[in-house]
């Protein structure tokens, strides 16, 4: 390839990188929150939640992401319009509910909405397992100091506990994050038009291996901007140990 | 009246009983001192009567506030918001300080008073400025604990305890966790503190001091109180031979 082809590919890329970082803001926003809420059912002392919040983490780290999303993309249609099927044969009365699934199938951002579903409630599971094993870290003198002041149950978890959980999720959070930023390229695999996606099309135009390495490029400066992040929060909590 | 009464109080973990018909007394301005050899059942006497622990059966009152009796041979605590205000009238000292480590040494002392006794925080930081003189801390308001050494960690915990103006302040082995050098300035405090007649309770294990600091002397042992009196009958010429052992092991450690 000459340099112009270069150029050319890069530019093309660049040209799908905002479906890239979609795909991976998206997933942040909401498998953070997603995976303290997670965290939380975990720990719910009624047995029962605490159990099918263990078999949800259980799933979800148990079994491939790319099968996950493919699951979500191409099963969920399916069963839905098995349903449907099934409803218009009785005639039943379900059938709105349905149609309206249906239709959501068949949206031109449901293969965006499906990947920022599996991507996380994926990523929620891994989130959640880090925010217990902070939650847990704290000991438990910290507990009964705030106690001991008189601080009720949300002082002591929003004003004590949460600041520090914070501090010791960082690290790992970090290593989470960049291993997101390459699992983007998993949507490649239901054809999201994502860097990966278009670099293996342009490695077929060219003939050339040289796009792939322009792909990896791209992914070694998010994660380079993503590790500088990570630095400058470790920073900022470093006034303290 | 006492400050505090403790009646009958015992606690079991599974099948070990911990403390087995504990009965004591407080009285305003009285400094006790809690000794006995580790695993008597100091400390969690001084945690059930500070509600970190759950006592089985007992009474305990504080200030003439009912915080525990016994019904039918059950355990029954005072409501929540009763025994929240009996909380606020008793201060604890951590043998490991138990500071917010995020927060500096203002922070941690306005805290409560500004959080929980709603205090205006002007107010609050201007009392606080006086304890930490009192503690020989001045200037270290803007310091986070791990910068701090250990006995001036422990002297910002007792300042926090002591800005939410407690009756009766609790002391949980208070030098087990510093080295000998610094044991001494924190019983400098406590000794302060004595002489401005705070009621104080203090578990520990040095003999000397509390000889020295308290007017009442408890002796535990195997979950029973076995001798209790004044210091100079206590240390000096007690009739009771788990005592006198103690004593004895004790003075040839040191």
């Amino acid at each position: 390839m000459n340099f112009e082809q270069v150029l050319n590919v890069s530019k093309i890329l660049l040209e799908y990188l905002p479906n890239t970082l979609k795909l991976f803001f998206f997933t942040l926003l909401f498998s953070i929150p997603l995976g303290a809420v997670v965290t939380w059912l975990k720990r719910c002392r009624f047995k029962p939640v605490s159990w099918l919040t263990n078999f949800y983490i259980l799933i979800m780290r148990g079994t491939p992401l790319m099968l996950q999303i493919v699951a979500a993309y191409y099963a969920i249609p399916m069963i839905v319009k098995g349903a449907k099927d099934s409803a218009a044969a009785s005639g039943s009365q379900a059938g709105g509910f349905i149609e309206f699934l249906d239709n959501c199938m068949h949206s031109e951002n449901y293969m965006f909405v499906t990947l920022v579903v599996a991507f996380a409630l994926n990523y929620a599971a891994y989130f959640a397992e880090i925010f217990r094993g902070g939650l847990e870290s704290i000991p438990v003198g910290q507990y009964e100091a705030a106690s001991m002041l008189g601080m009720t149950k949300a002082q002591t978890f929003f004003r004590i506990i949460l600041p520090q959980v914070v501090k010791r999720v960082i690290p790992a959070t970090s290593n989470e994050v960049i291993v997101l930023v390459k699992d983007t390229s998993l949507a490649t695999i239901i054809a999201y038009a994502e860097i990966m996606l278009k670099a293996k099309q342009m490695m077929n135009t060219y003939s050339s291996i040289v796009p792939l390495f322009i792909a990896g490029l791209f992914y070694f400066v998010m994660n380079a901007i993503v590790t500088v992040a990570f630095v400058l929060i470790e920073k900022h909590y470093n006034y303290y140990r | 009246m006492s400050i505090l009464e403790v009646k009958g109080l015992s606690k079991s973990f599974g099948d070990v009983k911990v403390l087995k018909d504990i009965s004591f007394n407080v009285e305003q301005g009285q400094v006790v001192s809690i000794i006995g050899p580790s695993g008597s059942g100091k400390s969690t006497l001084l945690r059930c009567v500070n509600q970190l622990e759950r006592a089985d059966g007992g009474e305990i009152t504080v200030d003439g506030m009912k915080m525990l009796t016994t019904r039918e041979g059950k355990a029954v605590y005072a409501n929540k918001k009763a025994l929240r205000e009996i909380r606020l009238k008793i201060g604890l000292v951590f043998q490991n300080f138990n500071l917010f480590p995020h927060k500096s040494v203002m922070q941690n002392i306005i805290e409560a008073p500004v959080h929980v006794l709603k205090k205006n925080k002007q107010e609050a930081i201007e009392e606080a400025n006086e304890l930490l003189k009192k503690m020989g801390l001045t200037g270290k308001e803007k310091a986070y604990p791990c910068e701090l050494s250990g006995g001036q960690q422990q002297r910002v915990s007792i300042a926090r305890a002591l800005a939410l103006k407690p009756e009766l302040l609790f002391f949980d082995e208070p030098t087990s966790a510093l080295d000998p050098e610094l044991t001494g300035e924190i019983l400098k405090v406590i000794q302060e503190l004595a002489k401005e007649k705070m009621t104080m309770v203090i578990v520990t294990h040095e003999m000397e001091f509390a000889r020295d600091v308290s007017n009442h002397v408890i002796f535990m042992d195997g979950g029973y109180i076995v001798e209790e009196g004044d210091p100079s009958s206590l240390f000096g010429n007690t009739r009771n031979e788990r005592t006198k052992q103690f004593l004895k092991r004790y003075k040839g450690m040191s």
